[in-house]
């Protein structure tokens, strides 16, 4: 294994902002880190906590979450909701052992394909330098175990 | 009079008088340690309910019960402190009418049990604030202070440990009293959020979403903690929510029964430093 580790994150973004900044910094021309797939949400209110557990669940090594800064949410209050349930999950998964550097948050909006591009970046070399999510990857090999009888 | 008899009395006078249509309420269990839960419609049963220092299951959870609340009679029910927070954030969540349940209130301090003063939540204010001020004694204090001592690996691998025992039997969403979805996310299978069988994985998963969904809802009643088959001690997850809720947005779960639901309200200056 020379190859140096390369992570796989998954990015739940807010329609109306970071998904439009992404696209931003891809008509833009901008590079980014390709360690990450996008899943575009109507809001970050719609951000489930079971979304950031099942992307863990199914492998990923790191979790990004963004959206409109504080006072710019399509639907007024979304992101205010998000930021509350954000504060609690996070020191959720801290006090179980999920070390909560492996879910980012972000506010970067439709003008923002360069904090964009360089939040990915950022992200993607955290998550690197942190390794493959192995505590949770041995649960996930256990699921697949034949049961013991 | 002993507090038995008080209550026992005042139970048979609203029930005779027609004020309540049901007394809740802690009758004799298996052995002489144990309390059950008894439902008493008729004056003439009265005498089955008992109140002692072994009385310490919340009753507050039988209210919602489908169907109990919505013939608009009232319902007479025995609490303690912690069960009267648990009336407010139901009536809070409009899981009730507040004003249908007549409360007979108790405590109990080591082998003492004293009334509480008041019939209707509103009138255990006082008591509640002074919880907030002085959180009683979990015995669960030092176990918390270890955990908050180690690293995220062995706080990872003491929680593998414990939630490797859970069967997935669900006694604590059960026992639960702010438990109340007709369909709980474990239920739903379209999407089939948390793995239905009990290995770490699902077992993990299933206890986040637990706590994640009492944080600032819980109440500290310990009936999740008595209910687990298999000891996980699940109060001790909710107590760490609750004080980081209280940390963060000065909130005490079950002040009022007008009060707002933590993560259903915010504020505009809410704390943001860990966003980027």
């Amino acid at each position: 294994m020379s190859e140096p580790f390369e992570p796989k994150i998954i990015a739940f973004v807010c329609t109306y902002c970071t998904y439009a900044g992404a696209d931003l910094a891809g008509t833009s021309r901008l590079k980014y880190a390709p360690n990450v797939r996008i899943i575009r949400l109507p809001c970050t209110g719609r951000i489930s906590p079971m979304f950031i557990l099942k992307a863990l669940q199914k492998g990923a090594d790191g979790v990004l979450i963004s959206g409109c800064h504080p006072g710019d949410c399509h639907f007024t209050h979304g992101n205010y909701h998000a930021r509350r349930r954000w504060m609690v999950f996070r020191a959720l998964l801290d006090f179980i052992g999920i070390p909560p550097e492996r879910v980012k948050y972000s506010w970067i909006s439709a003008a923002e394909g360069v904090k964009f591009a360089e939040f990915i970046n950022s992200v993607t070399n955290d998550i690197r330098k942190l390794g493959p999510f192995e505590q949770y990857s041995q649960l996930i090999e256990q699921t697949q175990a034949p049961a013991s009888l | 009079m002993s507090i038995e008899e008080q209550y026992r009395k005042r139970a048979m006078e609203l029930l005779s008088g027609g004020a309540v249509k049901m007394v809740i309420g802690y009758g004799r269990g298996s052995n002489a340690e144990r309390r059950r839960p008894v439902f008493i419609s008729s004056p003439e049963e009265v005498n089955r309910l008992v109140l002692d220092e072994a009385c310490i299951a919340n009753l507050s959870g039988y209210l919602v019960n489908e169907g109990l609340l919505s013939d608009e009679k009232r319902v007479a029910v025995f609490l303690r402190p912690e069960g009267i927070r648990a009336i407010n954030i139901l009536a809070a969540e409009s899981q009730l009418d507040a004003e249908q349940i007549v409360i007979f209130g108790f405590d109990v301090s080591g082998n003492e049990v004293k009334a509480l003063k008041g019939i209707h939540v509103e009138e255990f204010e006082d008591v509640i604030g002074a919880i907030k001020e002085h959180a009683p004694e979990m015995g669960n204090e030092e176990l918390l202070e270890k955990i908050e001592q180690m690293n995220p690996q062995e706080r990872f691998a003491f929680w593998k440990e414990e939630f490797a025992k859970c069967i997935k039997c669900y006694a604590c969403r059960q026992a639960c009293p702010m438990c109340y979805c007709r369909r709980c996310i474990v239920d739903s299978n379209q999407p089939q959020w948390v793995n239905t069988s009990s290995h770490s994985l699902g077992n993990f998963e299933w206890n986040i979403v637990r706590a994640f969904h009492l944080s600032g809802r819980c109440v500290e009643c310990g009936n999740c903690d008595r209910a687990c088959p298999v000891n996980i001690p699940l109060r001790l997850i909710n107590h760490r929510m609750a004080q980081e809720v209280l940390k963060s947005f000065d909130h005490f779960a079950g002040m009022s029964k007008t009060q707002e639901p933590v993560l259903a309200s915010f504020k505009k200056d809410d704390s943001e430093t860990f966003i980027l």
